[in-house]
């Protein structure tokens, strides 16, 4: 190690379908997680190949991340050219419509095609193998097309294992994650070599984001804010929202924390029809959350406090403690990328 | 000399032992079928041209794609060859980033250029791997004189601290015949033109002496065969023949000018002798005689390390007195910004006139050019900030028949340049399912 001190943040893989305001909401948190230096955001990547919502996805990431500058670059965002598209969600599309008050775009797409996405192998394969061994871990929002692509791609599942501590994966409501690639599931929970921890639909459901957070945590009305625009957009205000994916990002970041409760090792299998079963096991590699009604409040003001946290400057390293006591005092200066003009109004769905 | 009914492609004018040249492509080669026609296709040659520590982009890469508009200014040379080349974007070499090795980018990206592996961090360990031209050299090499030229222009040290504890065997070879063994280039024009055109065995010091007092030309040497050959031929063999062995004399000339020069101007210099002090001066010569190497078909793979990673050459013939290393570090200062243009510019300048002579000389009914893949290009994208994403690299040449040129295809975002080299040696027949880390093919290339 050359630079800086302490021990790396551990890398975070995001790999989603970006179906729900919940996906973006945890690109938001996971961004919050990096600016307190709990991890560091390696690669995005969608499992669908919708180019409208890659650019929402990656403008998002651009206002967290801030301009490219020295040895500090933007990846791309990985998506893969085949498989369904879906609909793109409108809530994802009418930010890059809104006007500042001199008539200007308040955001600009900068992904007009193909070429400005990424190979969702490629890119997965690239940021492995700049993390420190079992410095790194995935979270799945989204089927898990990618990653079963992933474990087929050459040579990868050895790096996998290598560099991968725990995969954190959310079914979705209905387990829809689950559902929407049976084939992609039965690969991943079969072949994946690290242990994995499932956030199963009842979690997101018993801890719903707070919607009125909107409005006082994120910003103003009249404030730029893509994820604040997109809440407002999703569906009428004010409303909360299921954290399914939001649940599974902050276990994975924070294992430790005692958010959440699980259960006993065991291994999980997925049948012809997307059904699940978890039979327990001492030597299974999955796990499942399980909601501790104690935890809520401490959850859900973690989910607020980290998703409308403003951009920071990344860093590399944990700092020492008391580095990270200085930087505590410090905390709360927006990065030079947030927007934050003002405008006429906000959005409306 | 015997002269059989169809002039066999391997025949060499030989003289007194010193000389053996091998010929261009003749009409006589090959007296059964249409003139212009080359028995089983005309060779694809393939040479790699590195420049190093980055480029300034905003100079390399337009806003555009598809069909080439207007070049962007650091590609103006290449202006009357438009239709000729095709500039590839986004082609990524991660194996050339830290990826956990910290500080060394120059290093790195100059080891992992032709063979895609991640080299490692040592000044005594040397350890990286085959690199592609050497892999095509094994499998095609037996058909030509020699597998593979790799030729240089400064610095052939092979120890030594070349970039943050990287050794400049890292920094100062492209090729490698295997993961432990690069393959030096050739500096002087000198060693170059008596590897191309003499028979191999070192002459006597005495020799050597009694050809520079008397200054007699190689081609001297082979006279007698000469004579013989052209009585064989028909008119526009001989002209072909005439015109092959005047670009021989020409370099030859250069060749005693540099020496002339280096004698008399500085005798301090550390170049060995036989290597101009002109950087214009030294590429010609060199970038001549693989052209003269490749119409005669004596390889058919070249590397070319311009300059090499790190260097800090200054450029005081084109106004720029500073390294050119330390103001690629240019902080975004634009004076400093517009040097580094320049001496891109100038290289891509120096390359245009190879191009030139590549697509002057004939080829059956094509030209030596579309029988070539040339690939222009550096390790480093911004060299400021030490990029290894969207690389500049250009291809020249058709290779035969095959590349779409005169546009800019842009790849996805971190296509490995590996896919390119899988892709090129396809062209050059070899087939290798993977190759570094290339994960395919790259699409969109060929006329298709």
């Amino acid at each position: 190690m050359q630079f800086g001190r302490g021990k790396p943040s551990a890398g975070v893989f995001y790999d989603s379908a970006f179906t729900t305001i919940d996906d973006i909401l945890t690109e938001a948190l996971i961004y919050g997680l990096q600016g307190k230096n709990d991890c560091r955001v390696a690669v995005i990547t969608c499992s669908r190949p919708d180019l409208a919502t890659i650019g929402y996805v990656e403008m998002v990431e651009r206002y967290y991340h801030g301009p490219a500058g020295n040895f500090s670059q933007l990846p791309a965002i990985g998506m893969p050219t085949s498989g369904a598209k879906g609909e793109t969600p409108k809530a994802f599309v009418i930010p890059f419509t809104l006007k500042k008050l001199d008539g200007t775009p308040v955001y600009k797409n900068e992904v007009s095609s193909v070429i400005e996405t990424g190979d969702p192998n490629t890119l997965i394969r690239n940021y492995l193998e700049a993390q420190n061994d079992q410095n790194a871990f995935f979270v799945v929002a989204g089927p898990a097309t990618n990653i079963a692509s992933a474990l087929e791609f050459r040579g990868m599942k050895d790096l996998i294992a290598a560099k991968i501590k725990y995969l954190v994966m959310a079914t979705g409501p209905g387990e829809v994650n689950i559902k929407g690639d049976v084939a992609a599931a039965k690969k991943l929970f079969a072949g994946w070599p690290t242990p994995i921890f499932v956030s199963g639909p009842e979690i997101g459901d018993a801890l719903p984001f707070p919607g009125a957070s909107i409005e006082k945590e994120f910003a103003a009305p009249n404030t730029d804010h893509p994820v604040a625009d997109a809440y407002r957009l999703w569906k009428p205000m004010p409303y909360d929202t299921p954290s399914y994916s939001m649940s599974a990002a902050l276990y994975a970041a924070r294992p430790k924390e005692g958010y959440f409760k699980l259960s006993d090792p065991g291994t999980i299998t997925v049948g012809d029809n997307g059904k699940t079963s978890f039979a327990p096991s001492a030597q299974g590699k999955h796990q499942l959350l399980i909601a501790d009604p104690a935890q809520k409040e401490k959850i859900i003001a973690a989910y607020v406090e980290l998703a409308s946290a403003k951009p920071a400057v990344r860093q590399r390293f944990r700092p020492d403690a008391a580095a990270a006591a200085d930087g505590q005092k410090k905390a709360g200066d927006p990065a030079a990328a947030a927007a934050g003009e003002k405008r006429p109004g906000p959005p409306k769905p | 000399m015997t002269i059989p009914k169809a002039l066999p492609r391997r025949t060499f004018l030989r003289g007194l032992g010193t000389a053996a040249i091998g010929l261009p492509f003749l009409d006589a080669m090959a007296p059964a079928l249409r003139a212009s026609t080359i028995p089983g296709g005309a060779p694809i040659r393939m040479a790699f041209f590195y420049v190093p520590n980055g480029m300034i982009m905003d100079a390399w890469t337009p806003s555009w794609e598809g069909k080439f508009q207007d070049l962007p200014r650091t590609l103006k040379a290449m202006e009357p060859f438009k239709d000729d080349f095709i500039q590839i974007g986004n082609l990524t070499h991660n194996t050339g980033r830290a990826l956990l090795d910290g500080a060394g980018d120059h290093g790195r990206c100059s080891g992992s250029y032709l063979t895609g592996i991640q080299v490692k961090k040592s000044l005594i360990e040397i350890k990286n791997g085959i690199s592609f031209d050497q892999i095509v050299a094994n499998q095609i090499g037996k058909k030509t004189r020699f597998p593979s030229l790799e030729l240089g222009m400064e610095d052939a040290r092979q120890a030594g601290d070349c970039d943050s504890g990287y050794s400049c065997a890292y920094t100062n070879n492209l090729a490698w015949r295997s993961e432990t063994q690069p393959l030096p280039p050739t500096l002087d024009p000198r060693a170059l033109f008596e590897r191309l055109f003499g028979t191999g065995v070192p002459m006597t010091p005495a020799e050597k002496a009694r050809q520079s007092k008397y200054r007699r030309s190689i081609l001297d040497f082979v006279t007698d065969d000469t004579h013989k050959l052209e009585t064989t031929l028909g008119p526009t063999d001989r002209r072909k023949l005439d015109e092959y062995l005047s670009s021989i004399r020409e370099v030859e000339r250069q060749l005693e000018h540099a020496e002339k020069d280096n004698s008399q101007v500085d005798p301090h210099m550390e170049k060995p002798y036989g290597i101009p002090a002109d950087f214009a001066e030294h590429f010609k010569l060199m970038s001549d005689m693989v052209a003269i190497a490749f119409q005669a078909d004596q390889t058919r793979i070249v590397t070319f390390l311009m300059t090499h990673e790190g260097g800090s050459r200054p450029y005081r013939e084109i106004g720029i007195p500073d390294g050119h290393h330390p103001l690629t570090h240019h902080r975004n200062q634009p004076e400093l910004m517009e040097k580094v243009r320049k001496i891109n510019e100038y290289h891509v300048k120096q390359f245009a006139g190879f191009v030139e002579k590549m697509k002057a000389t004939k080829e059956g009914d094509r030209t030596l050019l579309d029988n070539s893949m040339l690939v222009y290009g550096a390790g480093l994208a911004d060299g400021n900030q030490h990029l290894h994403e969207d690389l500049p690299t250009i291809i020249v040449g058709k290779g035969g028949n095959y590349i779409k040129s005169g546009r800019r295809l842009v790849t996805r975002r971190e296509t490995p340049m590996c896919n390119l080299y899988l892709t090129m040696m396809d062209r050059m027949g070899v087939n290798v399912e993977h190759f570094g880390d290339s994960t395919g093919r790259l699409e969109g290339l060929d006329l298709a």
